[in-house]
């Protein structure tokens, strides 16, 4: 059996480049958060989403590279923290992708600054007998750390290649590069009696040095003031504020007002609107193109006019953020509250996510430990946080109406999410898992990173969303001229009219709503700037949206996550939850004549 | 003087204290092994940073932060 094995791994003669029936697979097997997308996006040249914080890589992703004249498919896995004992199920995917022997090679990715725990992996990897590289990444954050590593020493030690690389600035790369077509099945078998721990310890305290250092750097000064109560939570007050700016001021005012109120309602729509009617001999098809419910005059505004400049303002600042490190921090914060929802502080890192995308988020619950912990994630996700485009149409109208009403808004939504996971973690069956959780360091976000993350999601956002918007307005068109919006809105009038106090219109945008609740925000829009919706109407019907589960798309990830049983249980209570706070919010805003 | 006499519980230092682990209370497995995984292990060296809201702690060179039911079961021989 070991000639067969051999006879497959030994490389051909000498071609520049081979070719095999079956190319050579390179696994990137690590801790979380130690770099291993941005090493598989230097060898590749794909770019892969990377973060400042642990679980951004969710499923394995692979590519194609060229090592030493030959192609080979690299694979990123997300991060494990071990292979053996209680597994997660990211863990289980990569302990079963290793010994299934779909990897010919496996490159351990480390962080240099914990060595340690990157040997607990090693011993972990080594009996399972594929060859190995070890990549001590994070060379330069180490040394800065006064940490020295015999990497030389280590090697002979373990019996394969070890390689000190910078990923982000691509230093170390070319060795990587190199010593893969070294690697070795490792020398020593790991440690006996599962005693990793001890193995590592002996093996780090060999190997490693510590060289007396100067003091803190700036970093680690601004990594205390962002976790110290006293300093922190007037910081996250500026975060908070410093969002509201750019996203709620400078993208859904400025820019949304330079899109929508001067490209499209001076050109666009006026320009297609006069070459549709020119060209377009049959009324019905200038309808659909460009009338009320139009294609283009609707579909395509909202889309690019009204939801786009904020989804992109957001994206980036978000981005600056991710990479900073500052986002797990708040976990300190939030633990207790979590727990009472009976999540734990770790929740933290999908709620804000959501902020981006709630259905990438409903992926992320998967960094979660308890199935209980993951179902109560995806209901407040899908119950309670806006994503983006959301956030862009409430700021808009909102931020148009009155500070107050934004803050009537959000308080009515985080009352209820609290409530929800609070009978939610007293129903559900099961147990939370407890807060514990490694803290990233911070770090100063490159720009280039943030860019292009944010045009991949704008990309994402633009094939994701236009669709559905279009889609969304053929459906209202096709409901309108068959007279069955009329009949829909007649039906739905004792609920929108009667229980939520809201104008007639205001049925269709609600089944814009359920597409994409953005996308029937962005109705919402519409109405309040046609001076349809009063101040209160305008904060009840929001509210009522910004409950409701956040579209199609999301809804299928449930599925995908949670089974569809789950997934219909969450959308018919979400629903009612959200029909039964309008009535209520809509009665006591009423009744105390609140005016915005 | 003994060992125990040195002996506190990680919840109970002061922020700024450091010692060494001397081992995790294995009342709750999983935690354990958590723990274990991220490198807190006996022998490994630990800094307390904060106590409030929740307890964070350095190990080696990483930043943890932890519930207080968890610090409670880190056993550390004081320096």
């Amino acid at each position: 059996m070991p000639c067969a094995q051999a006879a497959v791994r030994e490389p051909a003669a000498d071609p520049l480049l081979t070719l095999r029936a079956r190319p050579r697979r390179i696994a990137l097997v690590g801790n979380a958060n130690v770099g291993k997308s941005v090493l598989f996006g230097r060898l590749t040249g794909q770019y892969a989403v990377v973060s400042n914080y642990p679980g951004t890589t969710v499923a394995v992703t692979t590519g194609r590279a060229i090592v030493g004249g030959q192609v080979c498919e690299l694979i990123d896995t997300p991060g494990v923290t071990a292979l053996e004992g209680v597994l997660s199920e990211d863990e289980r995917v990569a302990r079963r992708m290793l010994d299934g022997g779909e990897a010919d090679v496996v490159i351990q990715v480390s962080d240099a600054r914990n060595l340690r725990r990157a040997l607990m992996l090693t011993s972990q990897l080594a009996p399972i007998g594929r060859p190995m590289v070890l990549v001590l990444n994070m060379a330069d954050e180490a040394r800065a750390h006064g940490i020295v590593i015999d990497a030389a020493g280590l090697s002979a030690r373990l019996g394969i290649p070890v390689i000190e690389t910078v990923a982000t600035e691509g230093r170390g790369v070319g060795d990587l590069r190199d010593a893969i077509a070294r690697a070795a099945v490792p020398s020593f078998g790991g440690a006996r009696r599962r005693d990793h721990a001890r193995l590592a310890h002996d093996l780090a305290v060999e190997y490693r040095r510590h060289r007396p250092r100067s003091a803190a750097r700036l970093q680690e000064r601004i990594g205390r003031w962002v976790r110290e109560p006293v300093t922190g939570l007037p910081i996250l007050a500026l975060v908070l504020y410093g969002m509201y700016l750019a996203v709620g001021v400078f993208g859904a005012q400025t820019l949304v007002g330079l899109i929508e109120g001067g490209l499209f309602e001076q050109l666009v729509n006026p320009g297609a609107t006069a070459l549709v009617n020119r060209l377009v001999p049959w009324a019905v098809v200038r309808a659909f193109l460009v009338g009320e419910y139009g294609v283009i005059t609707m579909g395509l505004t909202y889309a690019i006019a009204i939801v786009l400049p904020v989804v992109a303002t957001f994206f980036f600042v978000f981005g600056f953020l991710e990479d900073s490190g500052y986002i797990p921090r708040l976990a300190i914060f939030s633990d207790r509250i979590f727990r009472t929802m009976g999540l734990n502080g770790k929740a933290v890192l999908p709620m804000v996510l959501g902020l981006g995308c709630d259905t990438m988020a409903t992926m992320t619950t998967r960094i979660l430990g308890t199935p209980k912990e993951r179902l109560i994630a995806v209901l407040l996700l899908a119950l309670g946080i806006p994503c983006s485009a959301q956030l862009a149409t409430i700021l808009g109208i909102l931020g148009g109406v009155s500070f107050f009403a934004l803050v009537t808004l959000f308080g009515v939504v985080l009352v209820q999410m609290f409530l929800v996971g609070f009978l939610a973690a007293r129903t559900i069956p099961g147990e939370r898992s407890e807060f514990i959780m490694e803290l990233p360091p911070i770090r100063w976000p490159q720009f280039g990173n943030i860019v292009r993350k944010t045009l991949l999601r704008v990309r994402w956002y633009l094939g994701e969303a236009v669709p559905l918007f279009l889609i969304g307005t053929a459906l209202l068109f096709v409901l309108d001229r068959l007279g069955l919006l009329a009949e829909l809105t007649a039906a739905a009038e004792p609920v929108v009219g009667g229980l939520l106090g809201l104008p007639r219109d205001a049925a269709g945008v609600f089944v814009m709503g359920f597409l994409r609740r953005d996308y029937g925000a962005a109705g919402l829009f519409q109405l309040a700037k046609a001076g349809e919706l009063d101040g209160v109407q305008a904060v009840v019907a929001l509210t009522v949206m910004t409950l409701f589960v956040p579209c199609v798309a999301n809804f299928l990830m449930m599925v995908k996550e949670q089974g569809m049983k789950a997934a219909l249980g969450i959308l018919g209570a979400v629903t009612v939850i959200a029909l039964a706070t309008g009535t209520v919010l809509n009665a006591v805003l009423r009744g105390l004549h609140v005016s915005f | 003087m003994s060992a125990s006499e040195k002996t506190r519980r990680l919840s109970n230092l002061a922020p700024g204290a450091s010692g060494r682990v001397v081992r995790v209370m294995r009342e709750n497995p999983d935690r354990a092994d958590r723990l274990m995984a991220l490198g807190v292990t006996p022998g490994a060296t630990v800094t307390v940073l904060q106590r409030f809201p929740g307890v964070v702690f350095l190990c080696d060179h990483t930043e943890l932060a932890v519930e207080p039911a968890v610090a409670r079961a880190i056993v550390i021989e004081v320096e």
